[in-house]
């Protein structure tokens, strides 16, 4: 059978590790912190850490080297990602790992050039920007509308649940700039600088403390040059942003693994031979496998971009055992460590608090990027051809 | 592309598999399941011809110095088509034998039987039933009575078997006419037999005693074979239910349409791809390389046990009435599933060894 990982290739492993253990410490333990309190806002520490990548040539692994990337392949991207994700480090979250490649692969050449440059210098974050009060799933009936005025459009309406938006330079808006009726032949996608006049961003603040935001767009004046794709031809860029970000490699629930493990050999319960212990070797025994088996998922989809393919149900596949997984470790960690478990406290808690925060956390992963209940069906109608 | 993982030699080998294995379906499985024998022996000799046992085995013993990948690859497709012989275990027996020995040749005789056609049992209780220990110049079969898949069609039973109080593991190969054989019913259609304790392993058979870890590995190598079997039954029962799905009609539209049996096979569909990804990671990737863990075997064994019972029980959810009976195919599934999986011994143990490899010694891997 077919192996995808080549010698050349663990050695670009070995390198990024060199690297990354050599980088400052103080900056390295600032933006873990900031990462793991709240890995979708990169704040002073993350952006600090990701221009550092950037000015040594660690950023857009498989990115061409015209704009400034190592042109590798998509396993090594793979490998990056799941590196940084291992150590809690930041990556790039949507910016480089979602934004940046479907503008190669849908911008016209005057974006690629201007964003995909901008990108790599760490000077534009971008936020996502397609949800509205009343369209989550059914996405196809958004709302805000973008009207031609001019030789640009009028942006009006409402977003939720634009995660990042309150750091973001930028925003990567879905509008509608055909008739309702059109539904999603009617959708076009704007990048918006977040300081534009006429955009109110107001912050929402979740259970797990982390910080998601509401925006308003009240007559926002967008150069048609913003427009990336053809008018009323958005969906096809929505649908690949969605593609690369279910595809958003991952290697946090080995991280919340290991959180575990540590507090179970202080509990002496990791190796003993009592039956407590026996119940928590079984337990963590499947989560060690399912983790295994999430590596390989998130390979899959590596090596599916690598060859030219597109993955839709393996996307769909990895996002919702990435997520599962995830909330289970954390919610049956905890249940292995007990009424301990309850306490917040990141210092004093057990498995300092990473199990408890991952459970308030969690619903997130369950629905962010497509619902798993659309997931699945994306897997049963692309995947095995079922009727929509 | 039907096999996108799969080498063009790979590709060819299941294509060539699954035309000669055109000749089994239900009816035909129903019939051979209640015979003694369980399986033809004109269709065994024809297996012999093919040399699917013998793939991997090195050529000075007839073997065709191929791939443990390409050994699963045709076990993969006798899985999907649920078809029970001796191949499996004679598969697997070999295969230990061949890692055992090393540049030794003391089973280089049996390795040629199997080539001319012998099958063999393989003894090697997952949960420690069964052990050894020193008795003059031989040993004594010791502990409790164990379940042996084809032991008692098998020309010669392979024993991997713990030497008391030591860290080893007897490997030996006994003749089954010596040993208490009591064949009884199966879950499923792959036939087996008691054997019962007792039997004396003397100093004139081919044996070898290796440190347990080496055992160990080996047989996780071997039972590869067994998960790559199953991964052939997930992939059949997951084509056979979106088949149904889209023929059956309930309220003027097929099944398949309703939005609570897609996400059934959306489910089954993650468990078949854990299944195969897994496995297909073990058998393509050397035990030493850098790239996987070490007990990537054991989590390929456990994951495809795992899925194959999780589809096939939701199979026969979305079969109903229909997949229950004798005259689906899906029953050889149904019952192959949870017997193929129990034979690697009880998951609560092998998750328990999982843990101690991948998470307290963090034996191998990237991460």
């Amino acid at each position: 059978m077919k192996t995808v990982i080549a010698d050349e290739q663990l050695t670009f492993l070995s390198d990024l590790r060199e690297y990354l253990d050599g980088l400052d410490p103080e900056l390295v333990a600032a933006a873990r912190a900031e990462n793991i309190e709240d890995p979708m806002q990169p704040r002073t520490h993350c952006q600090a850490f990701l221009r550092q990548l950037g000015e040594d040539g660690w950023l857009g692994i498989s990115w061409p080297k015209e704009f400034g990337g190592q042109g590798r392949t998509d396993i090594e991207h793979w490998l990056f990602a799941e590196e940084l994700y291992n150590r809690r480090l930041p990556n790039g979250l949507l910016t480089f790992n979602v934004v940046g490649p479907t503008i190669m692969l849908h911008g016209n050449p005057d974006q690629r050039r201007e964003y995909i440059s901008r990108i790599m210098d760490g000077e534009i974050i971008f936020a996502i920007s397609y949800s509205e009060p009343d369209a989550g799933s059914d996405l196809a009936s958004l709302r805000t509308r973008a009207v031609a005025d001019g030789d640009g459009y009028l942006l009006s309406g409402q977003k939720i649940w634009s995660t990042g938006a309150s750091i973001a330079t930028h925003l990567w808006v879905a509008a509608r700039t055909g008739p309702p009726e059109a539904r999603h032949r009617g959708l076009s996608l704007f990048i918006v600088p977040a300081d534009s006049p006429g955009i109110t961003i107001t912050p929402i603040i979740t259970q797990g403390g982390e910080r998601t935001t509401s925006i308003f767009f009240d007559d926002v004046r967008v150069p048609a040059t913003q427009r990336v794709g053809a008018e009323n031809d958005g969906w096809k860029t929505i649908t690949a942003a969605l593609n690369f970000e279910r595809m958003f490699y991952h290697n946090e629930p080995r991280w919340e693994l290991r959180q575990l493990a540590e507090w179970a050999d202080g509990a002496g319960l990791l190796d003993g031979s009592t039956a407590e212990s026996y119940e928590l070797q079984t337990v963590m025994g499947e989560h060690a496998v399912d983790v295994e088996v999430c590596r390989l998922m998130a390979l899959r989809g590596a090596a599916m971009l690598a060859a030219g393919q597109v993955p839709y149900a393996e996307a769909s596949t990895n996002k919702i055992w990435w997520g599962e997984l995830r909330q289970n470790i954390c919610s049956t960690g905890l249940d292995l460590i007990g009424a301990e478990g309850t306490v917040v406290d990141t210092d004093g808690a057990p498995a300092s608090g990473h199990l408890v925060h991952g459970l308030m956390s969690s619903p997130v992963w369950r629905f962010g990027g497509g619902t798993n209940e659309i997931q699945l069906d994306i897997i049963a109608n692309r995947g095995w051809g079922m009727p929509r | 592309m039907k096999h996108p993982d799969y080498t063009d030699d790979e590709t060819a080998l299941a294509d060539s598999a699954e035309g000669w294995l055109k000749f089994v379906d239900n009816g035909y499985l129903n019939k051979q399941e209640q015979t003694d024998n369980g399986y033809e022996e004109q269709r065994w000799s024809e297996l012999t011809d093919l040399g699917w046992a013998s793939i991997a085995l090195p050529e000075r013993v007839g073997g065709a110095a191929g791939t443990l990948a390409q050994v699963g690859v045709a076990l993969r497709e006798c899985g999907r088509a649920g078809y029970a012989t001796p191949l499996l275990s004679t598969a697997r027996a070999v295969t230990l034998l061949d890692l055992v020995q090393g540049r030794d040749t003391v089973f280089d005789g049996v390795l040629r039987g199997v080539v001319a056609g012998n099958a063999l049992a393989l003894v090697a209780p997952p949960d420690g039933q069964l052990g050894v220990r020193p008795d003059g110049d031989g040993y004594l079969l010791e502990g409790r009575a164990s379940t042996v898949e084809w032991l008692a069609q098998a020309d010669s039973a392979v024993f991997a078997v713990p030497v008391a109080n030591t860290d080893e593991v007897l490997v030996a190969v006994l003749q089954t006419g010596g040993l208490d054989i009591t064949p009884v019913p199966s879950i499923d259609n792959e036939l087996q037999a008691t054997l019962t304790p007792g039997a004396r392993v003397g100093a004139d058979v081919p044996a070898v005693v290796v440190p347990a870890a080496a055992a160990a590995r080996a047989l996780g190598r071997a039972d590869l074979l067994r998960a790559s079997s199953m991964v052939g039954g997930c992939e059949a029962v997951l084509d056979l239910t979106a088949k149904y799905a889209l023929e059956r009609h309930q309220f003027g539209q097929p099944i398949g349409a309703f939005q609570a049996v897609r996400q059934h096979l959306g489910r089954m569909s993650m468990a078949l791809d854990a299944a195969r990804l897994s496995t297909n990671e073990a058998l393509s990737l050397e035990p030493e390389s850098p790239a996987r863990p070490a007990a990537m075997d054991a989590v390929a064994l456990f994951v495809a046990g795992r899925s194959y019972v999780e589809v096939a029980l939701t199979a026969a959810q979305l079969h109903g009435g229909i997949g229950t009976t004798v005259d689906h195919v899906l029953h050889h599934h149904y019952r192959r599933a949870k017997g193929m999986q129990l034979r690697s011994g009880r998951p609560a143990n092998r998750l328990r060894e999982i843990h101690r490899s991948l998470v307290v010694r963090g034996d191998g891997g990237l991460w």
